[in-house]
């Protein structure tokens, strides 16, 4: 066994270090999302972030049967003792259903995968009129977070985003949405105005509404009905609470309004409009109990439609859902334009994955085969592969260690990366087994001003991507420079004592 | 022995030619320059726009119809539409169907869900969609990085050497290697998304390797002939490049089902790779020869 040298620690330590960012777990089952405070389930003990994986003794390898499971109790309202089982604890509760636990797929490792990778959508977003100002803009980037939090979504970044041209964008991120709920949440303003004639009664937002039912008990959809040219049309309403100083402009208001004659004095003359962005949702009529009362519950309705009963009862639950967001959260001040909308399909996205992971193994074999043939060394060849191998594993280690979101550019950067590693190691050995007259040391550093050199022409050359189209292909610049980095200060030179010490025997 | 001589003989065959070889590169370059500015005559521009940067719709589909149908069934009622087949090469199988349009995703779908009678979801399609403003901006971005990408290439380059001639033959070659990359990307018809020309920006750091070890040897190595410093770097140099494209074969023969924006990094390294060996080793090499003999660096 040959003396280990520094360098050769240097690797070693470093590879640890990647497997232990990218900790890849070989459990089945799956993860706690979210679990709902002061819910049953939480107050037993379990924490999101814990693997399940079991739930009545029953095993559960995926989503599909934990969702089996959940439906099981779902459809039996009766309380049952339910217990689970995890990878800290059994934890044991009463309740009639799982419905506080939101799960998750277990994650493989730490990597994370972009959204044309792992499937999501995406959304760029501009203002209209011009560019935001640092601050007007870090408040667009809350506000989003709020309502699309709100809304329920969880697996989602939102950020600001410049360009070369000091364009700002704010990038919105969601793992798993479907497209039209982003674009909804995402580019209206969601600016809500309820209107007597030509007076706003209230707003949308937590100055005037102080709270949004959301619960079954004071939020509703009704059954669908035929509107006769083959759409049907559901209602929908639910409560929310005003503040006193709505209530009180409520009763302003309609102290002012007469009675309608024509209803026979059942109803006010002018009715309740909602608006939102400038549409009417909703008119509703006014009764005339409520002449000048200080209400503070008002009950907000509208509807959904669609070509079937079933399709018009999930558009009205989905307006709904939007509009207690929208409500909740207050409208945004610019008038925004989604530039780009990409909504990926989960499923193409793992066959995608699927397929860079075929061809990593690929490039692995072809290089490895070129590199025997050329120099029939099997050590040689070894000590190529090794070097592939760990470049790839620490890149991708780095890569889990800052979070960063790997997508399909990002891995052709990663085997770009290895493919300059696999140059620079060409470079070496042709340089360490050149006749010139100089020494193997002074052949090597030879060997490493042309490496150096390489190294530094490409990390300039893909500086610019890092401004470039809002930042959006950064990955392929990212793990192209840390690749070819860890290229130079690790393997690198842990390859070229190697060689050295081929080179001695 | 006799291989001794041989070498002898290429030796003073290529003391005798090298200003020639220049001449294959330079014609071609003029070809492709005409070309490209053909091109740009024809259609505006100097590439093909995807619509990531003209603005428009991507669809991928997951779908067993046949794509030639679908884009002439498209045709008849859209001006603009392309559709391409994703397939899984080992076997055969079409996996998805790509369909690019500078239509918006709202004019698309529906069409698209009346041929194929498939209701497009989450799960069966992607939807991608650029509006034409962001699409310009980005192109115009780009190209402003492609060129921020050169010059900062070309600094590293002049701090490396820090003479005048063997610097400027270097990024000669680079400036060469994507001036024929653009002429066979567009004579093929490829149209280039975001993710195309940013490997630009790889193909000039990364074709610049063999150039940087071309010099390096002529310039610093002592003690051998010019010639053997030149053939000495180009079996190093031609290897590195042959392996690089041998490691992108796969993604064109064997692995299909690649995302578009994979593919279309690859496509462009393969391109410029090939490109580049033409540029170091017939250009580069005859500029740093013609240098070296000046120089009487011998």
């Amino acid at each position: 066994m040959a003396k280990m040298t520094l360098r050769l620690w240097i690797l070693i330590i470093s590879l640890v270090l990647a497997l232990f960012m990218i900790s890849p777990t070989f459990k089945d089952g799956i993860t706690i999302k979210n679990i709902e405070k002061d819910s049953k389930a939480f107050d037993s003990g379990l924490r999101s972030g814990m693997i399940i994986e079991e739930i009545n003794s029953q095993k559960i390898n995926s989503l599909e049967d934990y969702s089996k499971v959940s439906l099981i109790f779902l459809n039996d309202s009766s309380e049952k003792r339910i217990s689970i089982l995890t990878d800290k604890d059994s934890f044991i509760f009463l309740d009639s259903n799982i419905s506080s636990i939101t799960a998750g797929k277990l994650q493989k490792s730490n990597i994370k995968t972009g959204l044309d990778l792992s499937g999501g959508a995406r959304a760029l977003v501009k203002p209209v009129n011009g560019t935001l100002t640092e601050s007007e803009m870090s408040d667009l980037v809350e506000i989003t977070n709020q309502r699309l939090n709100v809304f329920g979504l969880t697996d989602l970044t939102v950020r600001s985003s410049k360009d070369l041209e000091g364009n700002n964008f704010m990038l919105v991120e969601v793992a798993g949405a479907s497209p039209r709920d982003l674009e909804e949440l995402v580019g209206k303003q969601g600016n809500f105005e309820a209107n007597i004639g030509n007076k706003t009664v209230f707003v949308g937002g937590d100055k005037d509404i102080t709270h949004v039912f959301r619960d079954a008990s004071q939020s509703a959809v009704y059954p669908a009905e035929s509107l006769g040219d083959g759409t049907y049309i559901s209602r929908f309403s639910f409560t929310i609470t005003l503040s006193p100083e709505a209530a009180q402009r409520h009763a302003d208001i309609t102290n002012l309004i007469p009675l309608d004659p024509s209803s026979g004095g059942q109803y006010l003359l002018e009715n309740l409009t909602l608006v939102l962005d400038g549409e009417i949702v909703d008119e509703l009529r006014i009764s005339s109990g409520l002449k000048g009362q200080v209400t503070t519950q008002i009950s907000i309705q509208g509807s959904g439609t669609g070509t079937t009963p079933d399709l018009a009862l999930s558009d009205a639950r989905a307006q709904m859902h939007k509009l207690q967001t929208l409500l909740l959260t207050g409208s945004i001040p610019y008038q925004l334009e989604i530039v780009k909308l990409d909504t990926i399909s989960p499923s193409l996205g793992e066959q995608f994955t699927k397929s860079l992971i075929t061809l990593g193994l690929f490039v692995f074999l072809a290089v490895s085969i070129v590199i025997f043939v050329r120099y029939k060394k099997i050590k040689i060849t070894l000590a190529v592969i090794l070097t592939m191998f760990s470049e790839a594993f620490i890149t991708l280690g780095i890569a889990a260690l800052l979070r960063w979101n790997l997508d399909a550019a990002s891995i052709a950067g990663i085997i770009a990366g290895i493919g300059t590693g696999v140059n620079d190691q060409i470079i070496i050995i042709d340089e360490s087994r050149s006749k010139d007259g100089s020494g193997l040391k002074e052949k090597i550093k030879k060997a490493l001003f042309i490496i150096f050199g390489a190294f530094f022409t490409i990390v300039a050359a893909m500086l610019p991507l890092f401004w470039a189209g809002a930042g959006l292909l950064r990955g392929f610049a990212f793990t192209t420079i840390i690749g070819i980095t860890v290229g130079i200060l690790i393997t690198r030179p842990a390859f070229a004592d190697i060689i050295k010490k081929i080179g001695e025997q | 022995m006799e291989q001794h001589t041989n070498q002898e003989n290429k030796k003073h065959w290529y003391d005798k030619n090298y200003k020639k070889l220049l001449v294959i590169p330079v014609v071609l370059l003029i070809i492709c320059i005409s070309y490209l500015m053909y091109f740009y005559s024809q259609n505006g521009d100097i590439i093909y726009k995807d619509p990531s940067l003209s603005g428009g719709t991507t669809i991928t589909l997951r779908t067993e119809s046949d794509a030639k149908n679908l884009e002439l069934s498209l045709k008849k009622s859209l001006e603009d539409v392309y559709v391409r087949t994703i397939s899984d090469i080992s076997t055969g199988k079409q996996i998805a169907v790509l369909i690019d349009s500078s239509e918006k995703p709202e004019v698309l779908e529906p069409l698209i869900e009346e041929i194929t009678g498939q209701k497009l979801t989450d799960e069966n399609s992607s939807i991608e969609f650029s509006g034409p403003s962001l699409g310009n901006n980005f192109y115009r971005q780009l190209i402003i990085a492609v060129i921020i990408s050169f010059v900062l290439m070309s600094l590293v380059i002049f701090f490396l050497f820090r003479t005048l001639i063997p610097s400027v033959a270097v990024i000669f070659a680079a400036l060469s290697d994507i001036i024929m990359a653009i002429a066979v990307v567009d004579f093929f018809g490829f149209r280039l998304s975001a993710a195309g020309i940013a490997a630009f920006l790889m193909l000039i750091g990364y074709s610049v390797d063999t150039d940087i070890l071309l010099t390096t040897r002529v310039l610093k190595k002592r003690g051998e002939p010019v010639n053997s410093r030149i053939y000495g770097a180009f079996k190093t140099g031609m290897f590195m490049t042959l392996t690089g494209l041998i490691a992108v074969i796969p993604a064109f023969l064997i692995v299909t089902g690649l995302p578009d924006s994979f593919r279309q990094i690859f496509l462009i390294l393969a391109i410029g790779l090939s490109a580049d060996i033409l540029n170091t080793w017939l250009t580069n090499a005859s500029i740093i020869k013609w240098y070296a003999v000046h120089k009487k660096l011998d």
